[in-house]
Order: C-alpha cells, then sequence, then structure tokens
C-alpha cells in the first residue's frame, strides 16, 4: 500500500511516496533509506501522493532528519494540510524542512 | 342439465346450482330446493354456483328467500358475470359470496423458483405462478398478500401477487414478473457472474436487516427459535442444553426485518431490479437467525448428502460453499478470516437447532438414517456450545486477534463505517491514525509474550455527529492516558525515536477515556465531526 520511487543524482536522492506510510508500510522506507542514504547530501521527499502517515512514519522522518542532520540537508515536498497538521501538533513542524 | 342438484355432505347440505335462473324456472327452483330443505331446517347451506351461467330478479327472489329461511348460506365458485350481478344488487353485502378461482395449469411450464412452501412456475411470457405445497393454503396465501404488502411499504423490493388461482387440487398464487431469473438460475448457468450475485445478494440483505418494523406487525423469530430449541434440549446432554437455552434468552428483542428463507431460489432479478418473492416467513430479530436458515440453505441441508443442494439449487455443493462464503464476507465487510468464521459458527449453532428439531418433529427418529442424521448434529451442537459465549455479534464491531499484520484489516473497517458516514478528510485521517495508534499498541503490549484478542467498536451518532472508536482487550491493565507527553519542542537530535502515538491521539481527537472493568481495558475515543 506504499509505492517507493526512488530517482538518484550524484549526492542528491529525490524519494516520492504514494499511498500511506504507516505501521505496516514505513519498515520498507526505512530499509530502503538504511541502504541508500551512505553518500547522500540532500534528501527531498516528495509527499505529493502520500494519503496518510501515522506515528510510526513519523518516527522514520525522525530517524532520516538525525542522519541528515549530521551529513546534508533534508527537504519535504508537496506536503499535503492533513500531513502537515499532524506535523504541527507533533512539533515536527519545528525541525523538518517542509516546502 | 339439472337445474338444482343436492346431497348432505358432514352435515352441511350442498346444493349445487347450473344453468340459467330466470321467471321461467324460478318457481320449479324454489319448489326443488325446498324439497331438498324439508327436515332440514336448521342445516347450513352451501351453494355451489360453478355452472350457474345466469340469474334474474326472480332467480335473485329465491336466495333471498332461502337466506330468511336458512341464514347460514354461502355461496361458492361465483363466475364472474354472476358476481356481478350479485355486488350491484347488494346481495354480496347480505350472504357470503366467494368468487370462483380462474384455473391454472403448470403441465409443461418451466420451474423458475422453489421456496420453503412452493415451487415457481413460468405460466406465460409476463407471469409467473407460485403452487403452494399445502393443499389447504388460502390462509398461507392471504398471510403471505399481507406481509408481502407490509414489505413493500417498508421499502423492501418484493413482487405482489395479483390473483389467486387453482393449480389442480393447490392453490397457487399468480404474480406479474416479466423476464424474471433467480439468482440460482445464473448461479448454475453462469459461474462468472458470482461477485455480481453476491453484491446484489447481500445489498437486499442488508436493506432487510436495516428495516425497522412496527411492533406487533411480524412474528418475534427468537420466540420461534426458543421453542426448538425447548425440544432439542431434551436430546442434548443437560449442560449443552441448558446452555442452548440461555444463548438464545440472552439475544435481545430485535425490531429489524429478517426474511426467514433468504436464498438464492428466492431472489430474483427482473432487468435492473432485484426482487424477493417469497415472503411467508418474514419475522423480526436478530439477524443471526437469518444467518443460521442461510447456513442451512447453503451447506446444513445438504451437508451429509451434497447431491441435495443440486437437486434443490442447481449448482453444487462446491459452488455454495464459495457463495456462502463471499456473502458473509461482504455482509460482514471484512477480511478477517477468523471473525467471519466465529459469526458462522454462531449461525450453525441456530441452523443445526432447526434441522435437528425439524427431523425429530418428522419422526426421523423412527428410522436410522433420521437416527445418524440427528447424531451428526448432536455432535456438532455440542462442540459449537463448548466455545461459543454469546450468539450476538453486531456488525459495527470487530473482533480480531491483537497482532500487527491485522492492522490493514482494522483500518479498512474503521474507514468504511466513516466513508459511509460521510466522514470528511481530514476527521477521517486523524481517526485513522489514532485508531492505528491503539491498536498497535495493544497488538504489541496487552497480551505480550502471548497472543489475545480486541475488539474494536464503531459508533457514529447523528446530530451531532459524533465518531466513537472503542478498543477492549482481555490483556494486563494498562492505561496509555497516564504515559507523559514528549517534549515537543526539542530538536531532532535531542528527540526519542517513539512516545508520539498517544500524544498524536490525544491531540487529535476530542475526548479520550480509559476504564478497567470486568478485567478488560476499555479506551474510547470521540471526534466531533460537526
Amino acid at each position: 500500500m506504499l509505492n517507493i520511487t526512488k530517482e538518484q543524482n550524484d549526492g542528491t536522492m529525490k524519494v516520492a511516496l504514494e499511498g500511506r506510510l504507516d505501521t505496516t508500510t514505513s519498515p520498507e522506507l526505512e530499509k530502503m533509506l538504511k541502504e541508500n542514504l551512505d553518500d547522500v547530501t540532500e534528501l527531498i521527499l516528495d509527499f505529493e501522493k502520500l494519503e496518510y502517515i501515522s506515528s510510526a512514519g513519523l518516527r522514520v522522518l525522525l530517524s532520516a532528519q538525525k542522519i541528515m542532520n549530521k551529513q546534508g540537508e533534508m527537504r519535504l515536498i508537496n506536503v499535503c494540510d492533513e500531513v502537515k497538521e499532524i506535523f504541527e501538533v507533533t512539533g515536527f513542524l519545528d525541525f523538518l524542512n517542509v516546502e | 342439465m339439472n337445474t338444482v342438484t343436492g346431497a348432505c355432505k358432514d352435515g352441511i347440505l350442498e346444493i349445487a346450482l347450473a344453468g340459467h335462473i330466470d321467471s321461467t324456472n324460478s318457481a320449479d327452483v324454489e319448489s326443488k330446493i325446498n324439497d331438498l330443505l324439508d327436515g332440514r331446517e336448521n342445516t347450513p347451506i352451501l351453494l355451489k354456483a360453478r355452472d350457474l351461467e345466469y340469474i334474474s330478479s326472480a332467480g335473485l327472489r329465491v336466495l333471498l328467500h332461502l337466506k330468511k329461511r336458512n341464514p347460514d348460506l354461502k355461496i361458492v365458485d361465483v363466475s364472474t358475470d354472476i358476481y356481478e350481478i350479485l355486488d350491484m344488487t347488494g346481495f354480496t353485502q347480505m350472504m357470503d359470496v366467494k368468487k370462483a378461482l380462474r384455473e391454472v395449469s403448470v403441465e409443461g411450464c418451466k420451474m423458475i423458483g422453489r421456496g420453503a412452501n412452493g415451487t415457481l412456475y413460468r405460466i406465460d411470457q409476463d407471469n409467473v405462478v407460485k403452487v403452494y405445497n399445502n393443499a389447504n393454503a388460502l390462509e398461507d396465501i392471504q398471510h403471505e398478500r399481507e406481509v408481502a404488502r407490509l414489505a413493500l411499504i417498508l421499502g423492501i423490493p418484493t413482487a405482489i401477487s395479483y390473483d389467486v388461482v387453482r393449480v389442480g387440487d393447490s392453490y397457487g398464487s399468480v404474480f406479474e414478473l416479466l423476464n424474471a431469473r433467480s439468482f440460482s438460475s445464473i448461479l448454475a448457468s453462469e459461474p462468472e457472474k458470482m461477485d455480481w450475485c453476491v453484491k446484489e445478494f447481500v445489498k437486499v440483505l442488508k436493506k432487510i436487516h436495516g428495516t425497522e418494523v412496527p411492533d406487533g406487525k411480524l412474528p418475534d423469530m427468537r420466540e420461534t427459535v426458543l421453542s426448538w430449541a425447548d425440544l432439542v434440549k431434551g436430546f442434548l446432554p443437560e449442560k449443552q442444553g441448558e446452555k442452548l437455552l440461555s444463548l438464545i434468552r440472552e439475544i435481545p428483542y430485535n425490531n429489524h426485518m429478517i426474511h426467514g428463507d433468504f436464498h438464492t431460489q428466492n431472489v430474483m432479478v427482473q432487468g435492473d431490479d432485484i426482487l424477493l418473492i417469497d415472503m411467508e416467513t418474514l419475522a423480526v430479530g436478530h439477524p443471526v437467525f437469518e444467518l443460521g436458515f442461510m447456513f442451512n440453505a447453503f451447506t446444513g441441508f445438504s451437508e451429509l448428502d451434497h447431491r441435495v443442494i443440486l437437486d434443490f439449487q442447481g449448482f453444487d455443493f462446491e459452488t455454495s460453499q464459495i457463495f456462502f462464503h463471499k456473502v458473509m464476507k461482504e455482509y460482514l465487510e471484512t477480511g478477517d478470516e477468523e471473525w467471519i468464521r466465529s459469526v458462522v459458527d454462531k449461525a450453525r449453532i441456530i441452523g443445526y437447532t432447526r434441522l435437528m428439531r425439524r427431523e425429530i418433529h418428522r419422526h426421523g427418529l423412527e428410522t436410522e438414517e433420521g437416527k445418524a442424521k440427528v447424531e451428526f448434529w448432536k455432535k456438532a451442537l455440542g462442540e459449537l456450545l463448548e466455545k461459543t459465549e454469546t450468539l450476538m455479534f453486531d456488525r459495527n464491531e470487530l473482533d480480531i486477534e491483537a497482532d500487527v499484520v491485522n492492522l490493514p484489516h482494522v483500518l479498512e473497517f474503521v474507514e468504511k463505517r466513516l466513508t459511509a458516514a460521510d466522514c470528511p478528510l481530514k476527521a477521517r485521517m486523524q481517526i485513522t491514525v489514532a485508531v492505528e495508534e491503539i491498536f498497535v499498541n495493544i497488538a504489541h503490549y496487552a497480551y505480550a509474550p502471548n497472543k489475545g484478542r480486541a475488539r474494536v467498536r464503531v459508533e457514529i451518532s447523528d446530530e451531532p455527529i459524533v465518531v466513537t472508536v472503542t478498543f477492549i482487550d482481555k490483556g494486563v491493565p494498562y492505561d496509555p492516558l497516564k504515559k507523559q507527553d514528549p517534549d515537543v519542542t526539542l530538536p531532532a537530535a535531542q528527540r526519542a525515536i517513539g512516545g508520539l502515538g498517544i500524544f498524536l491521539v490525544k491531540k487529535s481527537m476530542d475526548d479520550v477515556t480509559y476504564e478497567y472493568r470486568d478485567g478488560q481495558n476499555i479506551l474510547s475515543l470521540k471526534k466531533n465531526l460537526k
């Protein structure tokens, strides 16, 4: 129920998510990031087609943010209002780079 | 032809009238009748008018005299023409007059459906006749017409009969039904339409079960089933018999409609419409009774001899099993096989009780074959009663193993109900996020390291629209609301991974309550939609 599309260009990796980022699907994203983040300096997460995020999804974003803080930057693009509100109440908006 | 012939039968003087009765022969007719009446002044009279072709005012006077001499007078088998004369002159109000029933033959007609009490034949392009098995069916027919009318008024698609006819020695009801086909016939000849059949079949079933019936209009199915269980009890070990009765007694009165004989021979397709044709078993009660009878139609009756289903429905036992399973899945709106099985088990208790009572009632215990059947049902009932705590189930409650792999089922179950209530996207997302957090929590901690079940209930109230999702588990007492909120002002580097779930739930719901009662954790989420 989660489609992950990855585009890598030198140090930039763009990951488009489609579907739901929840307890059952978050491990897929976590695993993919763990395997590919090594030489990435710019991580762009495209949320245009993401319908849903739960705390399991938030946890993956948090670990990714921690890694990227050390080696570059992380940006979230095309975030819908519903997801943005979840970032808001959880305080994630304060440290995530949401465009 | 003799105009008047008569004989006394079972204390009733039956007089057959034939031909014409007018001024030329009325005096003669009257004197013949008087001869027959001689010495039988207080005997009830039945005038049989099947061969009566014409009656003039002189003839009517003869009837009037007769009625005065002998008030207990009935006229039956009156032709439409004669009935009109009697009606115009006010005679139908003075005496009991019954029209002759049209005669219909079903010889060579195609059988298109079959229910508990009758068989359906197509008699011409536009009409079908339902021939009743019971030779004395006039009362049944009257009852069925009344309940069919009631059902139609309450919005259930049903065919209404417009005429009662004689079919040989039986009676029949005539319906207008253009090119209609039963679901059984579709399943038998076009198996690729199975999924469409399941969808439409369940749609009508839900419509029936969602229909409230004014009190007293239909019989209470629980009373009927209790009377069966009362008989069956005597053939079960004492403890099991008592449990069977108390399980049925615990089902509360329910004023929603149940069909009572809902299977694929009784559901017809006519053009784009779905129509029910067999309404005499209509009742009110909990849907578990209906599912019990459906289990019998698709499995119970043919469980010991699979040929029975082919003979009755026209499709084989395997098709029947697949169809019934798909129907249950669609009806319960779930992909959770464990839950489907648990509801079917409840249905089987009702089904086997009915089958056992029927066999015993029909003196089945006097034959070896009947004894074997009763033994089979008795054993099955014993096993089912052992593991069943209630016969109730609720389509708004999901009972599922608390395991993270079941999360998609839980979310699907909740989302279906939110969508049906036109829940706005934002609230829908907040509720599903909250449901996920709570269910995953229960799955991880309530029974660890063992396994257990959780119940998820969705209630949506009207005006104001409030969604309440309740989680019940029998795991270790745990109040998640006591957990300290995370510090959401910290930067990423100082954040702990986790601890956000319950916080999200508290922030996004309008009310969250927890209690521990009767050994159960009960957590309720409330979200106001308006």
